[in-house]
C-alpha cells in the first residue's frame, strides 16, 4: 500500500472516536508520557555504574520474582476462584469474599507480619517454644519470602477478574460441554480454562506490575529489585534522571508484554452470546470427603493471606492498643473511605470511556495506543508523582502568571491527588473491564448498530447490562488499592487530608511496626464492608 | 450512574473549596518533613498553641521533597525543609532550594560544626551511630573503632544493615572524609567480608539478631536501642537489654554523628513564621521533648538530656563538617556497591 494510500485510508477511518480516545489519552496518560519521553534525555552520570555494578543482580531478581509470582498465582488462585463459583462446600460464602481482602493490606505491611510471625518470639516460634525448641526463626527476608510475600497479598487481581469471568459465563459453557458427554474435568481443562485466559492474564499483568514495582517488602527483606535500583539511583545516588530513565525502561519492558499477549491472541474469539449466572441450584454438591478436599484447598490463600497476618496485626495491635489508639481513626476511615471511592467512580468511569472510544474508533493503531493509559500502574507511585506534578504545575504556573488564580490550583488540592489516583489505577479498573468486554459477543452490538442505534445507546440498552461483573469487579479493586497507596498520597496530599495508609506508614518507617498494626487493622476494617457488599452485588447481577 | 458522578464532582468540589477558603487570612508555615516521629506532632501542636499560626505538614522522604520543591520552582508553597541527615540538606543548598537566616538567636544555639556556613541549615538533633555488641560474649574494649571492626576476630559475627540506609551512607561518607577513598573502599570491602549474614531488616533487626546470637555487633543508631528498650514486645525490650552501647573511635577523631536539621525555603511564603518555627524546635522546650521521647541527642546544651542518653555516658563526637557528609555520599554509594555490600 502506498503512503498516499494509507493515508487516505487513515482520513476515512479516522472519526470523532478517535479524537475523543486521543483526547482522553492525553488527560491520562500525559504523566506516563512525560516519563517516557524522558527516556530520549539519557540517563545521569551514575548509569556506567549501575549498569555495570548493579543491572545484573536487579534484573536476575526481578525475574525470578515475577516466575515465582506467576507460578504461585496461577496455582493456586484460578483453581480456588474455580472451586467457590462451581462447587457447593461449608463456608463458601465467607471466603469468596475473604479472598478478596488480602489486597487490602499494603505489601510492606504483609512483610512485616510474616517476618514478624516468623520471627524470634512470633507465633511460630511460641508453637516450636512449646514443643521444646529454643531460639526458632523461619527466615524468608529472601527472594523466595518475598515472592511468597508479594504473591499472597496480590493474588486476589486474579481472583476477582477470574471469577467475574466464571461467574457470568461458564455454566451454559460446561453445561452443553456436559451435554455432549465430556466429563467434568475434560470440560474445565479443554474448553473453561482456555476461555478464561484473557481474564486470567488481565489479574496476571496487575499482579506482575505491582509486583515489578514494589519498594517497600523488597527493601525490608533486603532483596535488590529493579525498583530498589530506581531508587537507589534517584536517593543515593541523587540523580531523578536516571531512576525516571530507569522507570521508562520498565514501561517499554511491560508495554511489549503486553502488546505480545495481544499480539498472541489476535485471532481467538472469546466472545458469548449470552450470559448466566451460577445459582446455588446448579453448584455440584460433593462428597463429604469431596467437600473437606475443597475447603482445605480454598482455605490454604485465605488463611495465608488474611488469618495468618490478620493474627500477626491483632497481636501487635493488643500491645500497642493504648498508645496508639484515638477516636481520631473514625475519622480517617472516613477520609480514607471518601477519597476512596471517588477515586473508584473516576477511575472506572475513564477506564469505560477509554475502552469504548478505542473500540468505536476504526484505526487499530490507536487501539494499541489506548493501552499506554495503564501504563501508570508499572511504575512506582513516587515516580508516577513527579510525571504528574510536571504537567499539572505548568498548567499551576501558568495559571498564576496571567493573573487567573493566586496560588496552585491543581497541585496541593485533592484534584492533584484524584488525578495522580486515576492515572495510577487505570489499569486496575482497565484489566477485568477489558476482559469482561471482550466476552460480550460483538454481533449484537453490531446489529444494534445496523438498526439505527447509536453507540451510547447500543452500550447502555445491550453492553453496559453484560460488563456490570466487570465494572464491579473494577470498583472494588481500584477502591481497595486506593485505601492502600502511599507514595503518591504522601507527596500529593493537600495539608489537611490524611489517610490510614499514611498514619501506618508514619509508623512503620520511623521502626515502629507494631504501632503501625492499628491503622493497618483500619485499612483492613473500611475495607471489608464494601466488598462484602459488592460480592453480594456481583453474584445477583452476575 | 449519573447520579454517583454528579455526586463524586459535588464533592470534589467542595473539599476544594474549603481547603481555599478557610485559611487564607490565617497565619500559617509550610512544612515538608522527612521525620515522622511522635514527637514532631505534639511539637508542632506546642508551636501552634503558643504562636497561634498554623502548621502545615507534608510528610515524605527528603528525596522526594527536594525533588518536590525543584518543580514547584519558586511559587513553591514550602516554608521549612526538615530532613533526617545532613547530607540532603547539603543537596538542598546545592539546588538552590533553601536560604541564609539571620537570628542572633539560632547563632548563639547551634555550634558552628551543626551548622551551614551561610546559614542555610541548622541542626536540630543529634544522632550517633553506635556499636552495640553483645554484653555476654564482648568485651566491648577490643571494639575500639569503626575501622577496627575488619579485624578478623570478628568474621562472621557482624550485622549490618543494607548500604541503601542513608545512616550507613554517612558513616561511609565520614570513613571517605577522614581516612581517604581508597582506605574507605578497603574498608567497605573486609567489612562486607565479615558479615553474619546478608543485609537485611532494620536497625533494630540489627539488636535482636545480636540477642539471639546471629552475630556479636551490630552498627546502630542510639535511639533505636532507647526505643527497644520502651517496648512492650517482649523480644524487642530483652534484647535492647541484652546489648551494650560502645562509642568507636574515643581515642582518635570521635563517634561518628550525623543530624536532623532544617533550613528555610528559598521562596517561603512566610519566611519568618519559619524561621520562628525553627528557633521554636531549638528552644529548650523543643529540645527537651526530642530528647525525652525521641531519645536524640539535643542541639542547645542548656537542655538536660533524657535519663538513658545520661547513662550512656558523654562521648566525644567526630566534629568532621557535616557538609563532607553530603559531598562523599554519592561516592560512598558507589564504594558501597563496589564492596558488594548490597
Amino acid at each position: 500500500m502506498s503512503l498516499q494510500n494509507s493515508f487516505l485510508k487513515l482520513r476515512r477511518d479516522f472519526n470523532r472516536w478517535s479524537w475523543s480516545t486521543l483526547l482522553l489519552l492525553a488527560i491520562i496518560a500525559i504523566p506516563v508520557i512525560t516519563i517516557f519521553i524522558k527516556l530520549f534525555d539519557g540517563p545521569g552520570e551514575s548509569w556506567g555504574h549501575i549498569s555495570k555494578v548493579l543491572l545484573v543482580d536487579y534484573l536476575t531478581n526481578s525475574f525470578w520474582l515475577a516466575v515465582f509470582c506467576t507460578f504461585f498465582t496461577l496455582l493456586f488462585v484460578v483453581s480456588t476462584a474455580w472451586l467457590v463459583t462451581r462447587y457447593e462446600f461449608p463456608l463458601r460464602k465467607h471466603l469468596e469474599w475473604m479472598l478478596i481482602i488480602p489486597l487490602a493490606v499494603p505489601g510492606y505491611i504483609m512483610a512485616y507480619a510474616y517476618a514478624g510471625f516468623l520471627d524470634y518470639g512470633g507465633g511460630v516460634s511460641q508453637v516450636v517454644h512449646w514443643l521444646g525448641v529454643e531460639n526458632f526463626k523461619l527466615d524468608i527476608m529472601n527472594v523466595y519470602g518475598l515472592s511468597f510475600v508479594l504473591s499472597i497479598s496480590l493474588f486476589s487481581y486474579v481472583y476477582v477478574s477470574t471469577r467475574a469471568f466464571f461467574l457470568t459465563q461458564a455454566v451454559n459453557l460446561l453445561e452443553a460441554s456436559r451435554m455432549l458427554g465430556t466429563s467434568e474435568r475434560t470440560s474445565f481443562f479443554k474448553l473453561i480454562l482456555p476461555l478464561a485466559r484473557p481474564a486470567i492474564i488481565a489479574g496476571l499483568i496487575l499482579v506482575l506490575m505491582e509486583v515489578l514495582n514494589d519498594y517497600g517488602a523488597a527493601q525490608y527483606f533486603g532483596v535488590n529489585t529493579f525498583t530498589t535500583g530506581i531508587f537507589r539511583s534517584w536517593f543515593s545516588l541523587e540523580e531523578p534522571e536516571t531512576a525516571i530513565y530507569l522507570s521508562a525502561l520498565l514501561l517499554v519492558l511491560i508495554f511489549s508484554l503486553i502488546l505480545i499477549e495481544k499480539w498472541q491472541r489476535r485471532k481467538m474469539q472469546f466472545s458469548s452470546a449470552k450470559i448466566s449466572r451460577i445459582t446455588t441450584s446448579n453448584r455440584l454438591v460433593l462428597s463429604n470427603f469431596g467437600q473437606f478436599v475443597i475447603l482445605f484447598w480454598v482455605l490454604l490463600p485465605v488463611v495465608l493471606g488474611f488469618i495468618i497476618p490478620l493474627y500477626q496485626l491483632l497481636v501487635w495491635a493488643s500491645k500497642t492498643f493504648e498508645m496508639v489508639f484515638d477516636d481520631g481513626f473514625f475519622w480517617l476511615s472516613f477520609q480514607s473511605f471518601g477519597i476512596a471511592f471517588i477515586t473508584a467512580i473516576f477511575t472506572v468511569l475513564f477506564a469505560l470511556l477509554l475502552l469504548y472510544f478505542s473500540k468505536w474508533n476504526k484505526i487499530y493503531h490507536i487501539q494499541n495506543a489506548a493501552k499506554l493509559g495503564i501504563l501508570g500502574y508499572a511504575i512506582p507511585g513516587a515516580v508516577v508523582a513527579i510525571g504528574i506534578m510536571i504537567p499539572t504545575l505548568f498548567i499551576d504556573k501558568w495559571m498564576i502568571e496571567k493573573g487567573i488564580a493566586t496560588k496552585f490550583i491543581i497541585n496541593g488540592t485533592l484534584i492533584a491527588l484524584v488525578y495522580a489516583y486515576v492515572v495510577r489505577f487505570l489499569a486496575v479498573a482497565y484489566q477485568p473491564l477489558e476482559s469482561s468486554a471482550l466476552k460480550v459477543n460483538t454481533s449484537i452490538p453490531d446489529s444494534s448498530k445496523v438498526l439505527g442505534m447509536g453507540n451510547f445507546k447500543t452500550f447502555f440498552k445491550i453492553e453496559f447490562p453484560l460488563i456490570k461483573a466487570g465494572m464491579l469487579s473494577a470498583f472494588i479493586l481500584v477502591f481497595i488499592d486506593t485505601l492502600k497507596e502511599l507514595p503518591l498520597t504522601l507527596i500529593l496530599k493537600p495539608y489537611h487530608i490524611n489517610t490510614l495508609a499514611v498514619k501506618a506508614f508514619e509508623y512503620a518507617s520511623d521502626e515502629m511496626v507494631m504501632h503501625a498494626a492499628i491503622p493497618s487493622l483500619f485499612i483492613i476494617l473500611t475495607a471489608v464492608i464494601p466488598v462484602i457488599f459488592l460480592n453480594k452485588l456481583l453474584l445477583q447481577h452476575g | 450512574m449519573k447520579k454517583l458522578l454528579f455526586l463524586a464532582c459535588f464533592t470534589l468540589l467542595l473539599a476544594s473549596c474549603e481547603e481555599n477558603t478557610s485559611k487564607d487570612e490565617k497565619q500559617e508555615v509550610n512544612i515538608y518533613t522527612h521525620r515522622h516521629y511522635e514527637s514532631d506532632q505534639e511539637l508542632f501542636k506546642l508551636f501552634e498553641e503558643e504562636t497561634g499560626i498554623q502548621v502545615n505538614v507534608i510528610n515524605a522522604s527528603a528525596d522526594e521533597l527536594i525533588q518536590k520543591m525543584v518543580l514547584e520552582g519558586a511559587q513553591s508553597p514550602a516554608d521549612v525543609l526538615i530532613t533526617v541527615d545532613a547530607g540532603r540538606l547539603f543537596r538542598a543548598k546545592e539546588k538552590e532550594l533553601l536560604q541564609s537566616v539571620s537570628s542572633s538567636f539560632l547563632d548563639s544555639i547551634v555550634p558552628t560544626h551543626l551548622k551551614d556556613e551561610q546559614n542555610q541549615w541548622f541542626a536540630l538533633t543529634k544522632r550517633a551511630r553506635v556499636v552495640a555488641y553483645a554484653k555476654e560474649r564482648v568485651d566491648p574494649s577490643e571494639i575500639i573503632s569503626y575501622e577496627n571492626l575488619v579485624n578478623e576476630e570478628w568474621k562472621g559475627k557482624l550485622l549490618l544493615r543494607s548500604s541503601s540506609n542513608i545512616y550507613n551512607q554517612s558513616l561511609m561518607a565520614s570513613i571517605i572524609a577522614n581516612n581517604g577513598e581508597e582506605a574507605a573502599s578497603l574498608w567497605a570491602k573486609a567489612l562486607a567480608g565479615n558479615m553474619a549474614r546478608s543485609p537485611k531488616g532494620n536497625d533494630r533487626d540489627q539488636v535482636i539478631a545480636v540477642a539471639k546470637e546471629e552475630g556479636d555487633l551490630a552498627v546502630v543508631n542510639t535511639y533505636y536501642i532507647g526505643k527497644m528498650l520502651q517496648s512492650n514486645d517482649k523480644t524487642e525490650l530483652e534484647s535492647a537489654q541484652k546489648v551494650g552501647i560502645y562509642f568507636p573511635n574515643q581515642d582518635d577523631r570521635g563517634t561518628h554523628i550525623n543530624i536532623s536539621g532544617a533550613g528555610v525555603a528559598k521562596y517561603a511564603p512566610n519566611k519568618e513564621n519559619a524561621t520562628a518555627f525553627i528557633e521554636f524546635l531549638l528552644s529548650e522546650k523543643a529540645q527537651a521533648i526530642f530528647s525525652s521521647s525521641n531519645f536524640e541527642y539535643p542541639v542547645n546544651e542548656a537542655v538536660e538530656m533524657a535519663d538513658l542518653l545520661k547513662q550512656w555516658g558523654e562521648f566525644k563526637e567526630d566534629k568532621l563538617s557535616l557538609n563532607k557528609l553530603g559531598e562523599f555520599n554519592k561516592r560512598a554509594v558507589i564504594l558501597f556497591d563496589e564492596a558488594g555490600w548490597k
